[in-house]
């Protein structure tokens, strides 16, 4: 009879308890029956939705990213970079004006100014230069005036949090791929407390909603997680506190990295891959760099980069695959489908960042069909 | 007596070959076709992929590398518009004017040979090919008409005859249909006369009939060599109609464009009197796509119109034109992606045939979502014999 008494006020005490946080007592309504989500594929390359479907939607927003989902995205891809008052918001560009309608805003207009980015002079409206309060007064705009216009200035910026909540949200496994985005105009510009860095509140936010774990390891496979950046002390950095699994992005053959100043030479070389490989598990180059294009849009021949990343046990995960004719060398006839066969069957990649994320699911659905479940 | 037999021999050879001299030579197998008897079949279980002047998307258009190509990647039917030279030469291309698709403008010695004619009640300036003989035109090299497209072989290839064309399909290591279009025949009758009083089509069909294409829509003989005339002028495909038992195909241009030679509007020859009418010279028609499915200013599809459907019901097939991979063409509803644009004028839609300036793509989806060997017709046939025999 007492114990019986007391556990109602047990289970009081455990909800006092658990002090500022509600625990989650009981699951959802919405979620009972997704205790088995359909998990993560990991027998063919990674259809990554770079941007979200952009091909459809204006890049980084919560529609390009529900419909990648839709459309069958194992991973969403976005762009992390900070606001002048530290919040993270998913946003490719260091500026707001080819993503934004910033320019119907006079209220900023005398915001605009230049900065040296990795070494080029920018003019335009800095992100860093705008609080989270303004930048949700902002419109988001179809950055190619050959896709579809009609949802300009209808869908806002969004949180780094609020992305990975629709990762979360979806009916079955999806991964994320966020980007630690030019961490050192980042640093330089925003301050946040107690001297943690851009990198810190980056993983921070990522503990915050349970990501962790090895590639493939149980936990990861439950929240599946890339981190990737164009500067590798970033990732060095962070890996001493995470183990999620990393990937080197690799520019194009003139840029330097943003941080040690390094050449495209110096980091594909196997040296660099050997030292490297202890950090990330993969790579991130441009496609043009990996088999270069000839003046005639025909294509050369390949280069040796992803058999040596391979060599080293490096993934590779080349940008970006796009419909529009513009982006096909003749080769492919105007034709993404083979366009993808080429990249996945002769070079072997292990992961795409496409735009057209439908496109490449569609593809894969047709030659290379997941076995059913059982 | 053994060299009285060869000497016997000798002069019975003689005399034989001799003989044979005015004698008709006997037509015997190419080496290259013996033990070739069946080449694979045409496909009818599926719609007609035909690679609309070749595969344009890849080669100059209406060249012999443009139609080998679209062979090579499955066309099912080769397409091509007839037109006639000076001389009377019927030859395939285009366009009235040799300005977009040739390298005329390099040649110096015709610059003088510019001119304006009215064709369809448009006053068009440029060379025309009903004023150079089939020798100049020979001295021409072909051009991609589309900047955006590989330009890589401009000037290399010459344009080509009906006749080529004709040979390059039945050469092909498969049964391979031709699509020929009695091009602009008002214009081209007004400018260029045959002998004997003869008429364009008269000639078109003359040259289908040399090469052994005749009879009716999958007929035994239609098989062996299929062939649909198609024409934009009824009164052609009329004419054409007493003169062989081939299908055709009535063109049908966008809605401003009135017939050239019967001058009836859009409306008029896609009402259901007209099909009614049209129906007994014409196997299908060959409509604009955007037509049969309007596109809005925002580049998305409005609602489909029922021509198709009422095509269908005067058991007329339907063969949109024209399908091309680039974003420029594709509607937002496709996502930028050919293969959803197929996905939805094959199955949504419900077309018979696609004109497409890209034969690979089309092939290849067509592949995938419905492969031959799963719904083929001797498939059917022999899954419905063996249910008979109680398997």
């Amino acid at each position: 009879m007492n114990s019986l008494s007391s556990v109602p006020i047990i289970l009081l005490l455990l909800i006092v308890d658990c002090g500022a946080s509600r625990p989650l007592v009981e699951p959802l309504p919405s979620k009972l029956d997704h205790g088995h989500k359909k998990p993560l594929q990991t027998s063919r390359p990674f259809n990554v939705a770079h941007r979200g479907s952009n091909g459809e939607f204006p890049e980084e927003t919560a529609p390009a990213y529900m419909r990648a989902i839709d459309e069958g995205a194992d991973f969403i891809e976005t762009d992390i970079l900070a606001t002048k008052d530290g919040v993270l918001i998913c946003h490719h560009d260091v500026h707001l004006d080819d993503s934004t309608n910033i320019k119907d805003h006079p209220e900023f207009a005398d915001r605009k100014r230049t900065i040296e980015v990795q070494g080029v002079n920018i003019t335009g409206h800095f992100l860093v230069d705008f609080t989270w309060e303004e930048i949700q007064t902002l419109g988001t705009t179809q950055r190619y005036s050959f896709r579809d216009q009609q949802y300009n200035g209808q869908f806002p910026i969004i949180t780094f949090e609020e992305y990975i909540s629709i990762a979360l949200d979806a009916p079955r496994v999806v991964g994320i791929y966020p980007e630690i985005k030019n961490p050192v105009h980042v640093n330089d510009h925003v301050k946040w407390f107690e001297g943690r860095k851009f990198e810190d509140v980056f993983l921070d936010t990522l503990k915050k909603y349970g990501y962790k774990g090895s590639y493939l390891s149980k936990d990861w496979l439950k929240k599946p997680c890339f981190i990737q950046s164009f500067a590798p002390t970033s990732l060095v950095y962070l890996s001493n506190k995470t183990d999620l699994p990393m990937v080197f992005l690799i520019d194009d053959v003139t840029v330097l990295t943003e941080d040690t100043k390094q050449t495209y030479e110096e980091i594909t070389s196997d040296k660099y891959f050997d030292y490297i490989s202890q950090y990330v598990v993969s790579i991130g180059p441009w496609k043009d760099t990996i088999v270069p294009v000839k003046a005639n849009n025909h294509l050369q021949q390949p280069t040796d980069l992803i058999a040596r990343a391979h060599a080293h046990n490096l993934q590779v995960h080349p940008y970006t695959y796009r419909l529009e004719n513009q982006f096909l060398h003749f080769d492919f006839h105007q034709d993404a489908y083979k366009e993808y066969d080429y990249w996945i069957n002769k070079m072997g990649v292990d992961g795409l960042f496409t735009d057209f994320t439908g496109s490449l699911h569609q593809y894969q659905e047709w030659t290379s069909p997941l076995p059913s479940k059982s | 007596m053994d060299s009285h037999c060869a000497v016997i021999s000798l002069i019975l050879c003689l005399m034989f070959v001799l003989g044979c001299g005015e004698a008709r030579r006997v037509d015997y197998p190419l080496p290259s076709k013996n033990g070739k008897g069946n080449k694979q079949q045409l496909q009818i279980t599926r719609p007609f992929n035909i690679a609309h002047r070749g595969a344009n998307g890849e080669l100059p258009e209406e060249t012999a590398p443009a139609y080998m190509r679209a062979i090579d990647e499955g066309a099912d039917f080769i397409e091509t518009d007839i037109l006639a030279t000076k001389d009377g030469i019927l030859i395939c291309h285009h366009d009235v004017i040799l300005d977009d698709t040739t390298n005329i403008k390099q040649h110096k010695d015709f610059v003088h040979r510019k001119t304006s004619h009215v064709v369809q009640g448009i006053n068009t300036t440029g060379f025309f090919v009903v004023d150079f003989t089939w020798t100049e035109i020979q001295t021409l090299g072909a051009t991609q008409r589309y900047p955006f497209r590989d330009q890589q072989y401009n000037g290399k290839f010459p344009i080509i005859t009906f006749e080529e064309y004709i040979a390059i399909a039945l050469d092909a290591p498969r049964v391979v249909g031709i699509y020929p279009e009695i091009k602009n025949p008002v214009h081209i009758n007004e400018n260029v006369k045959w002998p004997n009083g003869k008429r364009f089509e008269d000639i078109f069909v003359e040259t289908l009939k040399k090469y052994g294409y005749k009879s009716t829509y999958l007929s035994k003989e239609w098989l062996k060599q299929p062939c649909f005339v198609q024409s934009f002028a009824p009164t052609s495909l009329i004419y054409a109609s007493n003169l062989t038992d081939l299908p055709k195909i009535f063109l049908i241009d966008d809605v401003t464009v009135p017939t050239q030679d019967t001058n009836q509007t859009f409306e008029e020859i896609t009402s259901d009197e007209y099909f009614d009418y049209i129906r007994h010279y014409v196997v299908g028609i060959g409509p604009w796509k955007d037509n049969i499915v309007p596109v809005g200013t925002n580049n998305f599809l409005e609602l489909p119109t029922d021509l198709i459907a009422r095509a269908h019901a005067h058991d007329l097939q339907v063969h949109p034109y024209t399908y091309r991979n680039e974003n420029q063409f594709l509607h937002f509803d496709f996502k930028q992606d050919p293969y959803n644009e197929y996905e939805y004028w094959i199955n949504t839609m419900g077309v018979d045939g696609l004109f497409t300036d890209f034969t690979g793509s089309l092939h290849q989806y067509q592949q995938w979502a419905s492969p031959l060997n799963a719904n083929s017709k001797s498939s059917i046939m022999h899954k419905f014999a063996k249910m008979l025999e109680g398997n």
